[in-house]
């Protein structure tokens, strides 16, 4: 027997990268032309719902919620008060894109994969090939399908709903499957030995049959097409998921369970509304036929308040910018200041935060037009060395940066040096990605006093969510820490000094754009090259989000302050 | 020209056919074969002829393959080889489309278990047949409802089958079949699912029908009754193979072989005859709980002239007859009154013994053991029958 320890690694993962890239270059006309074509039919889709007035939109669904199901008042009043309750929190258009997307992921779900089960089930061979496939699919991370995801489709809602597709088709396949199997065969028989052909067979016979299975595969198809939009967002979907998201990455519970719950909400609307069209014939109550008629009229009229919405609404000019940024504090100030001052110098601007290695790719691949966080020369030093020949580099934006290991000042060590076993021997860290994480672990390896170490990962909140609860119990914390950070005015902090320079000296925090803006949209570059701004104006913008004020309303308050500063950017 | 014809049919499922068939030559059994080769037999070297307008009954055991041979006579299962003649048409290799067409309008099917689609009202099963073939909705409908006025179920053209009782389904299975209006009917056990007396009922009904439309029928059953009653002539399967064909009568006075004869007989005869093994259940009064109307009902309802009397414990009192009930409701007089004396035999007495008893007897015979309780009656058809048999035995 072969000893498989001394075999040679396989290179499995450069084979699936060489696969992947060999797709991406070769087939990128045809990934375009879903991307664009996906992109304009879901912003479409999106428009319409959003134009729709909410009062509308809410009453007329609980209406045909209640006109379906004569005699229950649950339903119709859950709608009002759960959509109500979620456009109270000001998540109406999230709302709206989220279930664009799941709209979209599911269709394409349900038509690929009924098919595909129909198939399986009159195939035996075919099932043998797809059986295994799809049970792949179902067990793989889900955060797996948005790496090709980006790589085919890059960002925004397109490979969104692609890898939620891929997450959420098994079901409807394996419950059609199922479905057309558990059909009696002596009612199988008794179609044949009347003469019916296949297609006969099948839709006469075996598909109304199934129905109630296909039904129920249907309704996990959605719900994992809905799971799937908080991951979907990391790579720039827009909606609810994003929120979560953010809540995450800042520890912030109260937001995090305000767009959860509207999740829920929209998940427990949708499955009710795909429950009803599971009937048993003989049980089924006929509707009366002016129910029916009126929900038909209600439809008409949410329909048609959307088309008039959608004309009536306000077309942005051309000035169109999109600019990625990473949900790092110092980021979401940054670029919702620029984006503000750019919307009030009659800009279109849309914001996307996204992971960081996500985030360089996106302006790599001419997906987003900028972003203004890029942490140089240490930080994002691997970054910028995969991707420095497809960007600009602006050049920095703001000076004087400090990365580091930061520790609480009532720890009595330093230096990285005087480290021996502190903290259980961890790093507090933030997103693996990260550039800071990077050079933590170059230190780690550095260092021989830190040899058995561990660098453990986590998000930019839930680091600060540990540093308070460390910082109140007097307990030893090691972060890695940059600043400006607003942690540093909130507790008593430190730097520890680092005689090997592994963590970085001074670094800048940088402006990237995408390689051709300067030729097709010069007035961006321009504004692009000229911002810049303080360590102490972003504290200032970091601290009042800190305390509650919404990014744009902090950015807002710091631009009516610093009104020269910022006309400067636009001369 | 007969029907159909069948000549040399065979149908082996499985892999290793050859060498089942070469097992079978060699009068292996079914189960030694599967066992060898894992190839099971379903049919083997069958030929029959079924003439037009007559019923046919295929009889025999589960597994002797007589599904099998009626799926194969529409080709549901393909033929391992043999030919089949419709009309004197060799359909053995007729295309998947030439098979469609001779399903929709030559032959159409019963099934054992009714096999209506749930999702389908009782109209729209019966219409299913000329729904495939793409008749006009206005025709179709007309024809299925003319099926169901003659089964009498028009009233619930639009209940859905999970709402009928065994017996209407089986009619909606047998109308659905018949709106197609096809010549050959296939009717796989059609009747085994039901109760004995909806089974009755539906023989009935088959044989009124087939005094109208004289269609060629092939009839399933692992009944006898079944078979006798039903079949102008019957054959007779097992392990897959034909063992007799012929009318009741032939089947019954000249069986080919020892299976035949076992399978036909009702009176095991490896056992001396004695009261109990040719007795049947008695039909009983409770002399001291009913009265003159209650048996007068049940005398009606049983289609006999007499009972047998007995008391709160099943001990016989004597019997009943019917003027003796008349007689006891006119005059206001209870059962006991007009009980009129009954011969007994006790369960071990043979045969023999009791003729005499038999002959002069002006009623059935009580059997009964020593505590007076009942355990049956003896009729005059029974005794002769088993003797004729008894009789039958001696000249072997």
């Amino acid at each position: 027997m072969i000893n498989l320890l001394s075999v040679a690694k396989l290179p499995i993962d450069s084979w699936v990268t060489d696969g992947v890239n060999w797709l991406t270059k070769n087939l990128s006309g045809f990934f375009t032309a879903i991307q664009n074509s996906g992109s304009s039919t879901m912003d479409g889709i999106t428009n319409f719902l959003t134009a729709i007035p909410m009062p509308i939109f809410i009453i007329a669904l609980a209406l045909i919620s209640w006109l379906l199901t004569p005699k229950k008042y649950g339903q119709p009043f859950f709608i009002l008060i759960g959509l109500a309750l979620v456009a109270n929190q000001g998540l109406w258009s999230d709302l709206m894109q989220t279930l664009t997307l799941v709209l979209m992921a599911s269709a394409v779900s349900l038509v690929i994969g009924i098919p595909l089960g129909i198939w399986t089930a009159k195939s035996p061979k075919a099932y043998m090939v797809i059986k295994p496939i799809l049970d792949f699919m179902q067990t793989m991370p889900a955060f797996v399908y948005l790496i090709p995801a980006v790589a085919f489709f890059g960002i925004g809602v397109v490979p969104g709903a692609f890898a939620s597709v891929i997450f959420a088709l098994p079901p409807v396949v394996n419950f059609t499957y199922l479905g057309l199997q558990q059909v009696p065969t002596d009612l199988v028989e008794a179609a044949d030995s009347f003469g019916a052909t296949t297609w006969q067979k099948l839709f006469k016979l075996e598909l109304p049959n199934a129905k109630n299975t296909i039904i129920a595969g249907a309704k996990q198809t959605i719900m994992l097409a809905l799971s799937m939009v908080v991951t979907a967002s990391m790579i720039g979907a827009p909606g609810l998921g994003r929120g979560v998201l953010s809540a995450v990455q800042h520890a912030d519970v109260g937001s995090g369970f305000v767009n959860g719950i509207a999740l829920v909400i929209l998940a427990i609307i949708i499955d009710r509304f795909v429950q009803r069209m599971n009937t048993e014939p003989v049980s089924a109550p006929k509707l009366p036929k002016w129910r029916k008629l009126a929900t038909w009229a209600m439809l008409a009229v949410i329909a048609i308040s959307g088309i008039a919405g959608s004309i009536t609404a306000h077309q942005a000019s051309g000035k169109k910018v999109n600019i990625g940024y990473v949900e790092w504090d110092s980021e979401v100030a940054s670029t919702n200041v620029l984006a503000e001052a750019m919307r009030q110098h009659g800009y279109d601007v849309t914001i996307t935060p996204l992971d960081n290695a996500v985030n360089w790719q996106s302006v790599a691949n001419k997906q987003t037009d900028a972003t203004v966080s890029a942490w140089l020369p240490n930080t994002h030093k691997a970054l910028y060395a995969k991707y420095k020949n497809d960007v600009d580099l602006l050049g920095p934006n703001l000076t004087g940066v400090k990365l580091g290991l930061v520790v609480p000042d009532y720890m009595n060590v330093n230096s990285i040096a005087d480290l021996t076993n502190q903290a259980n021997k961890t790093i507090t860290g933030i997103e693996p990605g990260a550039g800071v994480m990077a050079a933590a672990q170059k230190t780690i390896d550095s260092y021989g006093n830190l040899s058995g170490w561990n660098l453990q990962a986590s998000s930019s909140g839930a680091m600060v969510s540990a540093l308070d609860k460390a910082y109140k119990d007097k307990q030893p914390i090691i972060l890695t820490g940059w600043s400006p950070h607003w942690m540093f005015n909130k507790y008593k902090l430190k730097y520890l000094a680092d005689p090997k320079g592994t963590m970085g000296s001074q670094e800048t925090i940088n402006t990237v754009v995408r390689k051709n803006l300067k030729q097709t949209n010069p007035d961006v570059y321009k504004v692009m090259k000229k911002f810049h701004w303080t360590q102490d104006d972003m504290q200032t913008v970091m601290l009042d989000i800190q305390n509650g004020k919404t990014p744009t309303k902090a950015a807002d308050d710091w631009i009516n302050k610093h009104k020269s500063q910022v006309n400067a950017w636009f001369k | 020209m007969p029907k159909v014809q069948i000549k040399h049919l065979t149908k082996i499922f499985g892999k290793r056919q050859k060498a089942a068939l070469k097992m079978v030559e060699e009068n292996k059994s079914k189960n030694e074969i599967f066992e060898k080769t894992g190839s099971t037999v379903g049919v083997y070297d069958i030929n029959l002829d079924v003439n037009e307008g007559e019923i046919f009954v295929i009889m025999g055991l589960s597994g002797s393959g007589k599904s099998t041979l009626i799926r194969l006579l529409n080709r549901l299962i393909e033929p391992t080889s043999g030919e089949i003649f419709l009309d004197g048409k060799n359909i053995t290799h007729y295309n998947k489309k030439e098979m469609l067409d001779i399903r929709r309008k030559k032959m159409s099917m019963v099934f054992q278990n009714f096999a209506l689609f749930p999702h389908r009202t009782i109209l729209e099963n019966t219409e299913f047949g000329l729904e495939i073939q793409g008749v006009p909705a206005a025709e179709r409908r007309e024809r299925a409802e003319k099926a169901l006025e003659n089964s009498k179920l028009l009233s619930f053209k639009d209940q859905y089958p999970s709402q009928l009782s065994g017996g209407m389904q089986q009619r909606v299975g047998l109308s659905r079949a018949l709106t197609n209006d096809p010549d050959i009917l296939l009717m796989d056990e059609a009747f085994s699912a039901l109760d004995p007396l909806v089974r009755h009922e539906m023989q009935d009904e088959l044989l009124d029908l087939q005094a109208n439309v004289k269609k060629t029928i092939i009839f399933i059953t692992h009944d006898l009754n079944e078979a006798l009653r039903l079949g102008d002539r019957i054959a007779i399967m097992k392990d897959g193979q034909l063992q007799q064909i012929g009318t009741g009568e032939e089947i019954l006075t000249n069986p080919a072989n020892d299976y035949v004869e076992n399978f036909v007989e009702d009176v095991d005869r490896s056992k001396v005859l004695n009261a109990e093994s040719i007795m049947i259940p008695g039909l009983t009064v409770n002399a001291d709980t009913d009265g003159p109307n209650v048996a007068l009902h049940r005398m009606s309802e049983e289609e006999v002239s007499g009972l047998v009397a007995v008391d709160g414990n099943r001990k016989f009192v004597g019997y009943v007859t019917s003027d003796a009930a008349v007689n006891a409701r006119r005059e206001k007089l209870t059962l006991r009154d007009v009980i009129t004396a009954m011969p007994t035999v006790t369960p071990d007495m043979i045969v023999s013994d009791i003729m005499p008893i038999i002959y002069d007897a002006h009623t059935p015979v009580a059997v009964v053991d020593e505590n007076q309780k009942l355990h049956g009656i003896i009729i005059r058809g029974a005794v002769i029958e088993a003797l004729a048999q008894t009789e039958g035995d001696n000249n072997d």
